[in-house]
């Protein structure tokens, strides 16, 4: 208790208050609803970055709906009235909750200045939506259909899971690195979990993979079943426990940020307390080249350009779960480091593509944790496909605006999505997984 | 609650089906609080109202159509460029119409005028970033970077980069104003073609009837195009770096650079003040209140606390320090020779410059207000004068002696005087006066305080800026007028004879303090016995 606490306390009518950053309750979120400012720092690009008059937005969904109910300003005023039940769940309101990649920008964004938790009361409010029988969409209900009977997003049968393994691509029984393709790597996009596989065998690592490897879960907790993806987190976690693994080592953005933020969130434990290291490929990669145990020889004749996938930059703060007090003029006790995004992996895969011979790296005008989201990751491009199309084509307009000819990221999602954005518009834009840009180089 | 049928059938014919809604959950996101500019106070909880309906225009035109229609069916409307600075910018009848214009994004910079004319969609640090790309600069307001620049300017406009050009309105060039009844009036050179480059124009000027020192929060029409002057910087490049919260403009030493220089007292702080304005040198020199130096310190609400309460009355008050912004404008010897100027100036009055970081966190780009509610969640600039430096300097103390009175629920502050700087080359001093409070306590005091600092400003003769549009009209008319009041109340009815332009401002904060029964322990002043606003309104 501060000083000034101590003996103004009489003078001072605060009410205390029990809170924690547990999403099942949206009233935990109800001090940063009442303190959004609309400043729309959740809108804006960092003023302190903001290229000038074009490409001045990072929030994908205030930027394809003009309404204010589509950022983050509008929808904590929304949440107020739905945690009051003032607002029935319609289909406009649960296009407004919904029609969101939940990209984290707005959160970052918030805590520039103000430290209000933005992203965990867009989950929250999403959890209501499920448990009040409202959420989630009808398209998110397919993918949980698709995973509780075949263990991945698209349905596709179970047992063809490792078929993405090929003959020259060596796999350990046990090792201390596990591999977590996930879904979109394992069944439409083989390239990268083959790359990856490859490029772990080329540092002379060894890895093995689950021993039955199920779906992540992204999907479900994204949308707000929390129930389902926490049975899931449950097994995964407890599964490489027994495996004795040291590492999960993932190549999808969305698994990534599933396995080292949300599965301790949903666990009630810290991700230091996993008992595992998580890992994207990107870090491996970027100790493996100063290491010296990956060498990247051949030339690679590309200008390209990275996109910061949100999963691996500013939503991957490590995740340490908090309960306590709030007091006088707000203040909370235990004290709380907040997650604003700053460990994100913004240098590792700028250090591995400079790295590469040959490489002319450009980057993008909005970087890091302004970068503008592809639109397609938590459930968004299943529920809502132009969102995804509109958010994918303002990005390739801005790699268009630095001259890029290749597209590259750490992330299925945006792969495909920017992958389906450029071909409607007839671009020769290649799109590619880091992962593909590493093997070319070995 | 909806707009009648009628009227929402005739609005949608003039944009596109997305662009208008009145859905409750399109509504809901348009609440003026809970948080924000004066949160939780009397005046947003008692004054403000969900819209009745949501229109996005594109282009004047659709303003035009908009405001015509309201006009025919005698429905309220309020203009909103981004809704931020509170209340006072939404609806405050039930069923009102709010013309959201963040998608009126045009921008044209004029290199050879030396201007850009934009619409009401573009906030400062675009267009700042813009300027800097062509060696210049405009003045983002204490608003933010975030702010509107049209909605700024015609309400506020002051910064410490003031220095140069004071008088926000000396930077309002060309102007395109929708009247309340949907008639277009251009002024200046935009009232012959579309170069907006000359703001003084045929006749009379009237860019006088959207502001004073502070505008009218569009109840005297919408400025749907503002030519707006460009400032002569510099030439190197300011390089952002960092990850955000800490990020920073990287300043080109030897063109760019901020120097604190702690000085002995307040007498010093006032000399030096007037001495670099005397000198015409300088880009920007304020004295900020001691807080905001723990609010950059602190890396969060509690840390802020913890630094705060280091402080203690004595050390507030004897804690004198200006910052100033040294330019080379016109090259790096200019910026020498400027800073050996401000060294002398230093010297003569005790003062010595201290380690600073060759960097700018805020004012030149980003004008980082949104800091300002970190501290205790709620925050208002209650009040702000321009007028000499000794006046201003005099200012902050008296109010800090009245805020005393009203502590809590304001912050323990241990006294700080405020905000302070010097405008228009020495010829003004500004003092703005910052409040902040949690809004979870008992707001009634914060809602008198208000009124009583306007009583305290007409007493002492400070020069406020804040008369129609955030305190009683009636209260502040007289004393300032002697007929401020009836001029101003005029004038809104002979543009807006239904007061259908965001009722019942000028005169909202009357009808407030009417409204609210804790205001009338303060209300010492005469109002007539029916407010001059057409029935049925306010």
């Amino acid at each position: 208790m501060s000083k000034i606490h101590e003996t103004m306390k009489d003078r001072y009518d605060t009410p205390t208050e029990k809170v924690s950053l547990d999403v099942k309750d949206l009233k935990n979120f109800r001090y940063d609803m009442d303190h959004c400012i609309k400043c729309k720092g959740c809108y804006w690009v960092e003023h302190t970055y903001m290229p000038g008059i074009k490409f001045t937005t990072r929030c994908p969904s205030g930027t394809w709906n003009d309404f204010d109910a589509y950022q983050a300003a509008g929808k904590m005023r929304i949440g107020i009235d739905v945690q009051e039940g003032k607002l029935e769940w319609t289909p406009k309101l649960l296009e407004v909750i919904y029609a969101d990649p939940l990209c984290g920008a707005c959160d970052v964004g918030c805590k520039r200045n103000l430290d209000l938790e933005i992203g965990l009361t867009l989950e929250a409010l999403r959890v209501k939506a499920v448990k009040d029988g409202a959420g989630p969409m009808p398209a998110h209900k397919k993918v949980a259909e698709n995973i509780a009977k075949s263990h991945n997003q698209f349905g596709s049968p179970h047992e063809k899971r490792t078929g993405w393994l090929t003959a020259d691509i060596k796999v350990a029984d046990k090792a201390d690195i596990i591999y977590f393709p996930g879904c979109s790597a394992s069944y439409t996009n083989p390239e990268i979990a083959q790359a990856t596989a490859k490029i772990i065998n080329a540092t002379g690592a060894s890895f093995s993979l689950m021993k039955e490897e199920r779906c992540c879960g992204n999907t479900l907790y994204s949308v707000g079943m929390i129930d389902e993806a926490t049975e899931i987190a449950k097994r995964q976690v407890e599964a490489v426990r027994t495996s004795g693994a040291k590492t999960l080592l993932t190549s999808c953005a969305e698994c990534y940020r599933m396995w080292k933020v949300d599965y301790p969130k949903m666990l009630g434990i810290a991700t230091a307390d996993l008992g595992f290291n998580v890992m994207h490929l990107m870090e491996f990669a970027d100790e493996a080249i100063a290491n010296g145990s990956l060498k990247l020889t051949k030339k690679v004749d590309l200008k390209l350009t990275y996109h910061d996938a949100c999963s691996v930059s500013r939503l991957s703060d490590p995740w340490t779960p908090w309960s306590g007090e709030r007091g006088w003029m707000g203040c909370i006790e235990p004290r709380l480091k907040r997650r604003r995004g700053t460990t994100g992996l913004y240098a590792q895969p700028r250090n591995i593509l400079q790295a590469i011979p040959g490489v002319d790296l450009v980057e993008m005008i909005r970087i890091r944790e302004n970068a503008f989201c592809c639109g397609a990751g938590r459930g968004t491009k299943e529920a809502f496909p132009e969102l995804a199309n509109f958010a994918a084509q303002e990005r390739l307009a801005e790699v268009k605006e630095v001259g890029a000819e290749t597209l590259v990221s750490s992330c299925p999602f945006c792969k495909n999505n920017f992958s389906q954005a450029a071909k409607e518009n007839g671009e020769k834009l290649q799109v590619m997984d880091i992962s593909e840009v590493i093997l070319a180089s070995l | 609650m909806a707009i009648k049928k009628d009227v929402f059938q005739a609005l949608a014919a003039i944009v596109d089906p997305q662009y208008i809604s009145d859905d409750p959950v399109i509504l809901a996101a348009y609440r003026s609080g809970p948080g924000g500019y004066e949160s939780g106070n009397g005046y947003e909880r008692m004054m403000t109202k969900l819209p009745g309906a949501v229109i996005l225009p594109r282009t004047t035109e659709d303003i035009q159509k908009i405001v015509k229609i309201c006009h025919r069916y005698n429905v309220a409307y309020v203009p909103y460029a981004t809704g931020f600075y509170g209340p006072r910018s939404h609806p405050h009848e039930e069923n009102e119409v709010l013309i959201d214009m963040k998608r009126m994004k045009d921008f044209a910079f004029d290199d050879d005028h030396w201007c850009a004319t934009i619409q009401p969609g573009i906030v400062y640090s675009p267009f700042q970033e813009e300027c800097l790309k062509r060696g210049g600069y405009v003045v983002v307001g204490g608003g933010g970077a975030q702010t509107s620049v049209i909605a700024n300017l015609i309400c506020d406009g002051w910064s410490p980069l003031s220095m140069r050009i004071g008088l926000p309105h000396r930077r309002i060039l060309g102007l395109e104003l929708v009247l309340p009844d949907g008639e277009l009036v251009k002024m200046g050179s935009l009232s012959i073609g579309d170069d907006g480059f000359w703001g003084e124009g045929i006749g009379p000027d009237l860019r006088g009837i959207l502001r004073g020192y502070t505008g009218l929060l569009g109840c005297m029409g919408i400025v749907t195009k503002m030519a707006i002057k460009v400032l002569p910087f510099q030439p190197e490049k300011l390089v952002p770096g960092g990850i955000s919260p800490n990020t920073a403009l990287q300043l080109p030493e030897k063109r760019v650079k901020w120097i604190n220089y702690q000085v002995p007292s307040k007498q010093a702080e006032q000399q030096a003040m007037y001495q670099i304005g005397r000198a015409e040198i300088a880009g920007a020199v304020t004295k900020v209140p001691v807080f905001w130096r723990a609010i950059a310190k602190a890396e969060g609400k509690e840390e802020f606390w913890d630094l705060w309460n280091k402080e203690t009355p004595e050390s507030v008050e004897n804690f004198h320090l200006l910052r100033v912004l040294l330019i080379g404008y016109t090259s790096e010897e200019q910026m020498r020779y400027d800073e050996n100027v401000l060294n002398d100036i230093f010297a003569e009055v005790g003062g010595r410059a201290r380690p600073t970081k060759p960097s700018d966190e805020s004012w030149i780009k980003n004008a980082d207000s949104a800091g300002m509610w970190l501290m205790c969640g709620s925050y208002v600039s209650v009040d702000y004068i321009i007028e000499s430096i000794p006046h201003a300097e005099a200012h902050g103390p008296c109010y800090a002696d009245l805020k005393a009175k009203y502590t809590p629920p304001f912050m323990p502050d241990h006294g700080d005087p405020g905000w302070t700087m010097g405008c228009e080359a020495g010829h003004q001093g500004y003092s703005e006066f910052l409040i902040y409070w949690d809004q979870r306590e008992d707001t009634n005091p914060v809602d008198q305080f208000y009124v009583e600092t306007s009583k305290m400003n007409i007493r002492e003769g400070f020069y406020t800026s804040l008369l129609g549009s955030h305190q009683p009209l009636y209260l502040t008319g007289p004393a300032y007028g002697p007929n401020y009041h009836d001029w101003l109340l005029k004038l809104k009815s002979t543009l807006d004879p239904k007061w259908v332009c965001h009722p019942p401002l000028p005169i909202s904060h009357d009808v407030f303090v009417e409204k609210a029964e804790w205001m009338k322990s303060v209300k010492t002043w005469e109002t007539p016995e029916e407010f001059p606003i057409p029935k049925g309104r306010g």
